[in-house]
């Protein structure tokens, strides 16, 4: 593979790893020509991306999210709080995400990633914020759902999400398993004790305890509706990348992420600065693939309740 | 409480002398080194070993031998209540030094002088043995990684509730209040690198117990071994002819 190269040509004289790390511009560049990428994708398409519920079975909702190689675990906890006098009738959400040293050599004990943070509260921004909306209920998850007793009572989520092998769009696969570990939350029986308080049922109890009025009936689901699903695309030169990996994040940096929710409307439109300057043409090709990428997306969670369902 | 029951059955269904359902994966985390996933029952860990790398702190780095760091961190949801401090606490910081220890007495770490090597574990869900389950899920990542040891360690618990020993205790059985022995040893060398126990217990007994343990432990290194073979196997295969 030798062609004529600009600069005093070192490619054909060395192995194609030392290229590689030496030179990873010009390496992803000769890819790019041919459009396409070291892995053999074509430039707009994502990688395998497969979802599965339930994940940790002490949890009251979870789920496993892998793109390529990047992995989330997210799991969902319940707990009962007293709300605040402002929404007497609304339950809360906390979502916290944490990058442990396992998912990449550049996270250490005592450094801790530069990443986490940021994606922590886009995450938050995108969930919580997309939660309700003026007064149209348009929102993912309407707060009023989580409530008990008005006043009283009310449900605290606590959503934490564990990115276990980091390679690359850390964003698009912590809210994939953030939203189908939403999807996956079975919310539990509580009634009231001898306090007054509210308390959760295990399921061991529940014949003994036929005075205890159950609160809520049943383990019963969340409505969710218009679920956000996103994609992040690269820019470089006039190339758009979709779904990058690690490496190709860190060699061309100009991040695009677009978060659109299941009826195609635009929930989040996230460019960081970068080297890259975009038209907007070029913003308006990132949202055209994100839209097929949230057909793909919205299929596989699908596909991954329905198995659920079945057992 | 019962815990073995008159026709000698467990809480969970097992026999006295048997050990959970045990499962161990290598090459869970692709971005490492070497990475393991193990199981023992309910109990199941992450564990991913980076090196030998530099040595992030040039004040600790050893001129003849390699440093070995661990950290063993628990999720959030790993236990039945959410868990506030999943890092910093003390029973995390002591589990840290003890699989530290415990890895560093079998690498041959004279190898790799002026350099270091990461052992970070990840508990995902804790039902009791989670420091046995990380150190056999450190063993089958430092594997993964190609680092020299001496031998592997596998480790196992065993304890002693109504006048019966019981191998691999489960967390109910292990918050019973009775002893708790964890043993971790180097199978073939015969060696032992692990012995904790926490409350009383006659010496005699405690002979029968801790060598309940070390059969336990004997069973998952060959488990451990089988995996590994079943790795190189597959390693082997894909290289090609």
């Amino acid at each position: 593979m030798v062609s004529a190269n600009v600069s005093g040509d070192l490619s054909s004289e060395m192995e194609v790893d030392a290229f590689r790390r030496l030179f990873p511009l010009r390496y992803h560049e000769r890819f790019l020509l041919d459009s396409i990428r070291p892995d053999a994708r074509p430039l707009g398409r994502a990688r395998d991306t497969s979802l599965a519920l339930g994940a940790v079975a002490s949890a009251d909702g979870s789920a496993l999210a892998k793109i390529g190689c990047t992995t989330m675990l997210a799991a969902v906890k319940m707990e009962v709080m007293t709300p605040p006098k402002e929404s007497p009738d609304e339950g809360s959400i906390a979502i916290e995400f944490y990058m442990p040293p396992i998912c990449s050599p550049l996270v250490r004990p005592g450094r801790p990633a530069e990443e986490a943070p940021v994606v922590s509260k886009q995450l938050s921004d995108t969930i919580l914020r997309h939660v309700n909306v003026v007064t149209s209920f348009s929102g993912m998850i309407n707060l009023k759902e989580l409530s008990l007793v008005s006043g009283k009572a009310a449900w605290m989520a606590y959503l934490d999400i564990y990115c276990l092998d980091a390679d690359g769009s850390l964003f698009d696969a912590a809210l994939l398993a953030a939203v189908a570990a939403f999807s996956h939350l079975r919310i539990p029986v509580v009634s009231l004790n001898e306090e007054g308080r509210v308390v959760v049922v295990s399921e061991e109890n529940e014949e003994g305890k036929s005075e205890k009025e159950p609160v809520n009936k049943g383990k019963r689901k969340l409505t969710l509706s218009s679920l956000p699903f996103s994609l992040t695309c690269i820019l470089h030169k006039n190339y758009i990348l979709a779904d990058p990996t690690a490496e190709e994040e860190s060699i061309m940096e100009t991040l695009v992420t677009v978060v659109l929710d299941s009826s195609g409307q635009l929930v989040s439109l996230y460019k960081p600065g970068g080297p890259v300057l975009a038209y907007a043409s070029a913003v308006q090709d990132c949202i055209a693939l994100t839209r097929q990428r949230v057909k793909e997306l919205k299929s596989i969670l699908n596909e991954a309740i329905s198995d659920m369902e079945v057992d | 409480m019962e815990f073995v029951s008159p026709e000698g059955l467990r809480l969970d269904g097992r026999r006295p002398m048997e050990m959970r359902q045990i499962r161990g994966e290598i090459g869970a985390v692709a971005k490492a080194d070497g990475s393991a996933f193990f199981e023992m029952g309910n109990t199941k860990v992450i564990a991913a070993v980076y090196g030998p790398r530099e040595v992030e702190n040039r004040s600790q780095q050893i001129s003849d031998q390699a440093l070995v760091r661990c950290e063993y961190t628990m999720a959030n949801f790993s236990t039945g209540d959410r868990m506030r401090k999943p890092k910093g606490d003390r029973r995390s910081t002591e589990i840290s030094l003890v699989i530290r220890q415990t890895m560093e007495a079998c690498i041959l770490t004279h190898l790799m002088p002026r350099s270091q090597i990461d052992i970070f574990v990840q508990v995902l869900q804790a039902d009791g043995g989670t420091r046995s389950a990380c150190i056999n899920a450190a063993t089958l990542a430092l594997a993964d990684a190609g680092i020299p040891m001496r031998d592997l360690v596998t480790s196992c618990s065993a304890g002693y509730l109504n006048s019966t020993p019981l191998l691999d205790l489960n967390y109910v059985e292990d918050s019973a209040g009775g002893p708790d022995v964890t043993v971790g040893i180097l199978p073939k060398l015969d060696k032992v690198t692990l012995l904790q126990m926490d409350a009383k217990l006659p010496m005699d007994i405690f002979e029968n117990v801790m060598q309940l343990a070390i059969e336990g432990c004997k069973a998952i290194a060959n488990y451990i071994r089988e995996v590994l073979l079943e790795n190189t196997k597959q390693l082997e295969y894909r290289r090609g002819p």
